[in-house]
This record gives structure tokens, C-alpha cells and sequence, in this order.
């Protein structure tokens, strides 16, 4: 499974490889746009637009307004928008409105989910490139 | 249960930065996650510490198109199409910013192409600056290169502060999320 390489990633950039610290991005930060990242993000702020990333990690305090794709997905905050996750975990302060699209998924007892989460096969998530912009 | 155990460790980074949650998450969390949000060390936080207090960081393999907007520092190795705000702006080597950089203070050891407005602005020997740079005071060290004027009108002109910045928490929408709406969703 992919889903275990995500914690320790190595790349390699120019000749070295350097292993890649998870990013941050903190509480007082907005980002508007589209976020492209390998490895691991952890989201304390806001973020208004696509993601595409390894690893997420939304904290309670963080908020995404957009789709996020990963691999893996561990929801403590507010999100709005679609997820498009092998691995899906909320916790118990996690509040999503909108669909989750997943193949495996760990719902904490007072998570809010407005929306369904309807379950995928592993090749869904393999060829998932490119947004479905149409709900699939 | 045992997909969550695995990620104990994250619980700090989810569940623990808010104190007001950990005490109502603590009981109300049937899985078993130990959150014991004082003990657990910050996943991000082990290296990060070393240096100072980084409060975000953007790192190598990371893409953003937008605008970046921080009320805090930020450290940049990834590459940004668009727009930085920040209070102390660090810009590593290898990293790639098009568009403007504002700050109270800029570091800059990797590659801008447009401005840099910035109270004071260091351009290291990795700096690569393709555009103006407004600052009320520079650094620049040998070995940067540096293609623009420097001009030291910032805070004289209309440059844009990044006191502009607003904290996050003001412009997150206040509806309560525990509050349900009419069930409308899908």
C-alpha cells in the first residue's frame, strides 16, 4: 500500500536526497489558489482552493474551502468541498460538508459529516489525476 | 480503531493544539486515541525547532498558484506562482517565488521573479532577484544577483503592507459547524 510511505518520503532534489519535513502552514495563514505538494501537509490556517497532496492533515483549527486529493486524509477542522482520499480519518472535532469519496474510513464519535461518503475502489484513486469536475 | 492507533503520534498536530478541545475530545472519543495533547511532541515540530519558532513552512515538493497570505512567519522552499504576504518572509535556496513578496522583513536565498516590498530585505548569497526591491533597508551579500532597482521608498509610498494581513481566525466564516442545516447536503 502506498499509504505507509507517506510518513518518512524521500526525494531527490539536484544530487541529494533530502528527506521532506512535512509542511506547515500556520495559523494566521490564507492561502488562495491551488496547492500541489508530495509528503506531508499540515493545515492550522485557511485555505480556499484545490489540494493536491500526499498526506493531510487539517487541524482543528484549519478550514479548506475546496476538493482535496491524497492519499491519506486525517480531518480535525472544517472542511467544504469534495475528498478524494484512500484513507480517510475524521476526528471528533471534524466538520465536513460535501462528499467523501474513500476506501477506507475511521469516523470519531461527534464528527459532523453534511454529505455523503460514498466508497471507491483502489483503481478510482490510482488514476485520480485529474479531478472528476463532474461528481462521479 | 487500529487505523487510527497507527497515527497516534498526529493526534498532538490534530486534536491537541486547542485546549479547549482536548478536554471534550478526551471523553467524547470512543476510539481509544490517546490524545494527550501536553506529552506528544508536534510531528512538524522536531526540526523546526532547532532553528527558531517557524510557524509555517512550505516546503521543497510543494506547488501553490495563488496568492499566499500569512499574518506570521513563513518559510518558503517550495514554489509559488502568485502573491506572498508575510510578516518575516524566508525564502530558501531552490525555492522559486513568481509574483510579489511583502514583508516586514524578506530573506531571500532562492529565486524571485517580480518585487520584493519589504521594511528590510536580506539578499543572500544564493539570491537570485529578478525585479525591483522595495525596502527602507537592505543587506545584500556577494554572490547575489540582482536584476532591478532597489528603490528605499518602502513605507513612504503606497506600497502594501503587510500589515494588510488579517488574522485567519476573522476571515473564516462563523457559521458553527455543529449547527446543522436543513440537511440539504447531497
Amino acid at each position: 500500500m502506498p499509504i505507509s510511505q507517506s510518513r518518512a518520503l524521500t526525494r531527490v532534489f539536484g544530487n541529494d536526497a533530502v528527506e521532506l519535513r512535512p509542511s506547515r502552514l500556520g495559523k494566521g495563514v490564507i492561502v488562495q489558489g491551488r496547492l500541489d505538494a508530495e509528503g506531508e501537509m499540515h493545515v492550522h490556517g485557511v485555505v480556499l482552493g484545490r489540494i493536491h497532496v500526499g498526506r493531510l492533515v487539517l487541524a482543528v483549527d484549519g478550514y479548506i474551502e475546496g476538493d482535496v486529493v491524497a492519499q491519506e486524509v486525517r480531518i480535525g477542522g472544517r472542511l467544504n468541498g469534495r475528498v478524494f482520499a484512500l484513507k480517510v480519518e475524521l476526528d471528533s472535532t471534524a466538520a465536513v460538508t460535501g462528499r467523501i469519496f474513500h476506501h477506507t474510513a475511521a469516523v470519531a464519535r461527534g464528527a459532523v459529516i453534511d454529505g455523503r461518503m460514498p466508497w471507491r475502489p483502489l483503481n478510482f484513486f490510482e488514476s485520480l489525476e485529474q479531478l472528476p469536475e463532474k461528481q462521479p | 480503531m487500529t487505523m487510527l492507533r497507527s497515527s497516534d503520534n498526529l493526534s498532538d498536530s490534530v486534536g491537541g493544539k486547542s485546549t479547549k478541545n482536548s478536554d471534550a475530545t478526551a471523553s467524547a472519543n470512543p476510539l481509544g486515541t490517546n490524545r494527550s495533547p501536553r506529552s506528544a511532541q508536534p510531528v512538524s515540530g522536531q526540526e523546526v525547532s532547532s532553528q527558531r519558532p517557524m510557524t509555517s513552512l512550505i516546503g521543497k515538493a510543494v506547488k501553490i498558484k495563488g496568492q499566499l497570505e500569512s499574518s506570521e512567519n513563513i518559510q518558503i522552499d517550495g514554489e509559488i506562482e502568485g502573491d506572498v504576504r508575510g510578516l518575516a518572509v524566508k525564502v530558501g535556496s531552490g525555492s522559486t517565488i513568481n509574483g510579489t513578496v511583502y514583508g516586514d522583513e524578506v530573506e531571500l536565498a532562492g529565486t524571485v521573479r517580480g518585487s520584493i516590498a519589504a521594511r528590510k530585505v536580506v539578499l543572500t548569497r544564493t539570491a537570485h532577484m529578478s525585479g525591483d526591491v522595495i525596502h527602507q533597508n537592505i543587506q545584500v551579500d556577494s554572490g547575489a544577483f540582482v536584476d532591478g532597482h532597489c528603490r528605499p521608498e518602502f513605507g513612504t509610498s503606497d506600497t502594501k503592507s503587510p500589515s494588510r494581513v488579517q488574522p485567519a481566525a476573522t476571515s473564516m466564516p462563523e457559521k458553527d459547524p455543529t449547527k446543522k442545516p436543513n440537511g440539504g447536503g447531497a
